[in-house]
Parts: C-alpha cells; structure tokens; sequence
C-alpha cells in the first residue's frame, strides 16, 4: 500500500515534467535553414527545399497543417531558382492557411509584378 | 525510513529536469501580452555581441520552430530577411530603443522578437551562452516579454541522433556535425526559454496558463540535447 502511495505521487511528478506533443513536424528545418543560411548555394537550396517539401507533406503532429512561414518561404526560394509560377501559388497558399499575412505577402507579390 | 529517502531522491531527480519558476503569475509577468493579444511575430536578425562569428546563424535559423509551436503566426523568416535587407533594416540593434510601428505596417507583425547573443564560450564537452530575448509591440512600442539567461549546454550528450535518427547522424560529415552541435544549442537555447511564452492563436488553449507562475526573468539553465 505504502509502495502505491509513492509511486503514485512519484508518476504525477514525472508527468508535469513530460514535454507534450509539438503543434507541427519540422523535419530538420533547424539545420537545413542554418545551412542554407551560412552557405546560400546550389547544395543547400536543395536541402531547404527538399525539407520544405518533406514538412508539407508529412504534418500529422496536433494541428496537421503547414507551419507558419512555410508555404511562403519555400515559394521564396523556388522563386529565386526560377520557378516564378509554382513560387506564386506557394505564396497564396500561405495567405489561404493564415489570413494575417496578407499584408506582408501581398507586398511581396506587387514587388515580383513591378 | 528507507521509503521518505527514496521518495526525497525521487522527487529530486524529476524536478532536476524542469524549469525553476519565480513567484509572479504569468497573467502579470506577461500582462502586455494577455491584454494585447499579438497574434504575428517578425523575427529580427540576432545581434551578436559574442566572439563566435557563426553564433547569430545558429539562433537565427532556430527560432522559427519555438515559436510557431506556441502557437504564433511567425512571419516567413527568409522573406522577412530578405527586405529588411533590402531596407538597410539589417541591423537589430538600431531599432531595440526605436519605435518599430513601421515593422507593424511593412510586415503585418504585432510584435518584433530581438535576441541579443552576449557571449559564447565553447570549454571542452560544453558551451556557455548568455543570451537574451526581448518581445517589443509595434502597437504600443513596450517591452511584452523579457528574458536574460546564462545556459551551461553540455555538449557531450548526444541528442542529435534522438531528433533525427541515427542513419541521418552517420550520414552527416565531421564538419556539418559540429555546425549542427551548435546548432542545437542555440535550438534549445530558444525552446528553453520561449517555453514560458503564454501561447497563441493557434497554440492548445489552457485557462489556467495565467495563473501558472512564470519562469524567472533573469535565469540560468544546464541544458543538453535531450532537454526538451
């Protein structure tokens, strides 16, 4: 009875301490973001790009849509490797997923038209 | 007998792993916050005031993932550094004592994140970092969120293969290895810290978060790779 007692308080002191489920899947954007960073070439564009990717498809951590900053970053980046078309729709789909962006996102496609 | 010092040992070893809090509520650690309610957060390149060249990278390129996991809308880090390029904005410290209402208007942020590196001393199997994070509204120009902490990171851990599985770990280079040591430094730097934030928009709603006391403004952690 003594031992239920103890490993019962024991057991709510390691839940408090428990770190709960992220809000999204990253994948290894932390390093292929510095890298890209650092680095700015060919090799690590790839990577980011290829990260991106992975993170768009793979969200099934507890909101199971794409982060915040994605959808625009990586149309940012296919842009600047001459996919203007697909990096647009990239942009609006950032708009569509979080309204406040509009402001920002909305400069950024007058910027491209001019 | 044997039972209360096994009971102490227990219950020492488990709050070991957590963060020492203050005695003030987060509903008044961070009342700009809740009566604010920011929604958008620009981040603003790192001043680096510390000796490592490489150190405003590593925090830049980690501070994404903490605070969109606390449920902030981040605006698109590359993109946003991108123009403030463009608008010789570049440099952080020149708007830590300014109004930034123009950041509100350019980038649609509610508020701007400044992260000043002060130091970063690598000693064989650890780094130790003292950096600080300040939250400033573009609506009313006041400091939302204020935190200095002197980290102690033992680097011997390792964690790298626990976030990104050990096949990928093999994979990497020497080089590439160390750079991501480092960069899960300043990754758990940045998670440690904004694991206080009261959560956002699109964070798991708690209504007893305000009531939660708040971690210490000024602190100092011994973190590894496996802290969470």
């Amino acid at each position: 009875m003594k031992n239920l007692w103890l490993f019962s308080i024991i057991g709510f002191l390691s839940t408090s301490c428990v770190s709960k489920k992220d809000l999204y899947f990253w994948d290894k954007y932390d390093v292929s973001s510095y890298l890209y960073l650092k680095n700015n070439n060919e090799q690590s564009a790839q990577e980011l790009i290829a990260t991106y990717e992975s993170i768009i498809v793979k969200q099934n951590e507890i909101r199971k849509v794409v982060p915040p900053g994605i959808y625009a970053d990586y149309g940012f980046i296919l842009m600047q490797n001459g996919k203007v078309e697909k990096g647009n729709l990239m942009l609006q789909k950032e708009i569509e997923l979080y309204p406040e962006s509009k402001i920002f996102i909305d400069r950024i496609i007058k910027m491209q038209e001019k | 007998m044997k039972y209360r010092v096994f009971f102490l040992l227990s219950s020492l070893f488990l709050f070991a792993g957590c963060e020492s809090t203050s005695n003030i509520k987060k509903s008044v650690a961070y009342k700009g916050i809740y009566e604010e309610k920011p929604i958008s957060i620009l981040l603003m390149p790192p001043i680096n005031k510390s000796t490592n060249v490489e150190a405003k990278e590593y925090f830049h390129s980690t501070l994404l993932v903490p605070l969109a996991n606390k449920g902030y809308y981040v605006v698109p880090p590359f993109l946003s550094m991108e123009i403030l390029k463009r608008e010789s904005a570049y440099d952080a410290e020149l708007f830590l004592n300014d109004p930034i209402a123009n950041f509100g208007e350019v980038f649609g942020a509610d508020v701007a994140v400044f992260t000043i590196i002060h130091s970063w001393n690598k000693t064989y199997g650890n780094v130790k970092v003292e950096v600080e994070y300040i939250i400033k509204s573009t609506k009313s120009n006041s400091i939302l969120f204020e935190r200095k902490g002197t980290i102690n990171f033992n680097t011997t851990v390792s964690g790298t293969a626990g976030a990104y599985g050990a096949l990928f770990d093999m994979l990497l280079t020497a080089a590439s290895t160390i750079a991501t040591k480092y960069v899960d430094v300043a990754r758990i730097c940045n998670t440690y810290t904004f694991k206080d934030l009261p959560t956002g928009k699109y964070g798991v709603f708690n209504p007893l978060e305000p009531d939660e006391l708040s971690g210490k403004k000024v602190f100092s952690a011994n973190l590894n790779s496996q802290t969470k």
